[in-house]
């Protein structure tokens, strides 16, 4: 009696749970407040099992890291003479930027917006997608659409937020498609991720046009026309053009700035592209 | 009821290490889907409802975890647990043959589930390779994985009952 009973309530759930994959595939609002809510009782247990875990971890990488430590050591300090010099020079050169900038009123400086800190508190185990979690949510001004980046590139977006966290999809997942331009000539691409090429460290590039000036080694930023991302946020650097069998376009592939591997603590843009282009507009 | 409570805190710590630990270890080429283990453990040695109210459980944490559409982790869970439940009559607790092939079975299902509903889909055509560089790895640890955790999970659950009994 009881396996009947059993039977009717797997085929009730099963359609309830494909009845809610077809609504929430068109519209996701309404289970904001049920993923937030659950997330008050299990962030915590996730950030203090990644803490332990973290640490355990950590320690044992910097055991086996502090022999090769102190050779760097040495080499480094050869650099830092090497790079004071270059500092030097550097800021005398800023000075210069400076005043040109202000020559030309560039006031659209790329750098500037505002940034919170977060570290990364889950990731998907599987190998099938590239998503991770990160502690910082709503209540510290996250929105959905977010840009994340880490180690001076693009990382991701945010896709969803809860109060206390938020989860990030990395560029490199496969469904990611950000539109991208070189920084050097201006000319728009696609930057998609690829499960498949992603095992050798690279994202596609896609849609150059054929005439577009882009090679090997040109700096890939994000385009101002994304509708996402906000613009010149550097994303890797271009390898391997070539042009398609359609003669058409040319396509490539990217050598991501930040590394995924060894993701801690990402930085999240709390401007959204929509923000700036409001008060864009308005000004 | 003291092997209820201690069963979903097990699913919590699974699901906490599974995306919490696991990926913070670059050298783990693949990792042990341990929600897996744990569903169609509890549905083999339980029997089919309890496979499936555990099953509901582990899918609502991933469905929770991921953005996107909710049910999609539910639906395979319920059913996992479900229908490895029916397998219980086969079920005896030191017999650890069967549980090593159940474990197979659900990864390939769970990994085919994933690659037909969000790559195929989206015309990824290429199975050979997805199955050589991602769903054979994930196999062989799982079923590694399996060999400890179901002998822990079979043991901590024996005590568990004997102290119900009292």
């Amino acid at each position: 009696m009881e396996s009947k009973r059993g039977k009717y309530i797997l085929i009730g759930l099963s359609a309830f749970c494909i009845m809610l994959i077809g609504i929430t595939s068109f519209k996701d609002g309404f289970l904001t407040p049920l993923r937030s809510g659950f997330g008050y009782f299990l962030i915590p247990i996730q950030s203090g099992v990644n803490r332990t875990g973290t640490t355990i971890y950590n320690e044992l990488r910097d055991f086996s890291r502090l022999k090769s430590a102190v050779n760097e050591n040495r080499e480094l300090k050869l650099r830092i003479d090497e790079l004071m010099e270059d500092n030097t020079r550097l800021q005398s050169e800023q000075f210069e930027l400076q005043r040109l900038r202000e020559l030309y009123r560039l006031d659209q400086d790329y750098l500037q917006y505002e940034k919170i800190g977060a570290r990364v508190i889950a990731k998907d185990s599987g190998d099938w997608f590239q998503v991770f979690r990160i502690n910082k949510g709503s209540a510290d001004g996250v929105q959905v659409d977010a840009n994340v980046i880490a180690g001076g590139g693009l990382v991701g977006i945010v896709t969803d937020v809860g109060a206390n966290y938020a989860t990030v999809r990395s560029i490199i997942d496969d469904v990611s498609r950000v539109s991208a331009m070189a920084q050097q000539s201006g000319e728009h691409c696609i930057v998609a991720g690829d499960l498949m090429v992603y095992r050798d460290g690279r994202l596609r590039i896609t849609n150059i046009m054929d005439e577009a000036d882009i090679k090997g080694g040109d700096r890939i930023v994000t385009s101002n026309i994304s509708a996402k991302f906000l613009p010149g946020i550097l994303i890797g650097y271009a390898v391997d053009i070539t042009i398609d069998t359609s003669r058409l376009t040319k396509s490539g592939y990217l050598i991501p700035t930040a590394e995924f591997d060894s993701l801690q603590e990402v930085l999240v843009i709390t401007t959204l592209k929509e923000e700036v282009e409001a008060t864009g507009a308005a000004e | 009821m003291r092997k209820v409570i201690f069963n979903i805190i097990l699913i919590i710590l699974a699901f906490t290490v599974q995306c919490g630990i696991f990926p913070l270890m670059p050298f783990l080429s693949a990792t042990p889907n341990l929600l897996l283990i744990l569903t169609f453990s509890f549905g083999f040695a339980h029997g089919r409802d309890a496979g499936m109210y555990y099953g509901l459980f582990a899918g609502i944490l991933l469905d929770l975890f991921y953005s996107g559409s909710f049910g999609f982790y539910t639906l395979l869970f319920i059913n996992v647990g479900y229908l490895n439940g029916i397998c219980t009559r086969y079920y005896y607790e030191d017999y650890i043959t069967l549980p090593l092939i159940l474990s197979v079975v659900n990864e390939l299902v769970y990994n085919l589930y994933i690659y037909i509903f969000r790559f195929l889909v989206r015309n990824r055509l290429d199975f050979w390779y997805y199955a050589k560089e991602i769903i054979i790895p994930e196999i062989i640890f799982t079923v590694v994985t399996t060999l400890l955790i179901y002998r822990f999970f079979l043991y901590t659950n024996r005590q568990l009952e004997e102290l119900d009994k009292r």
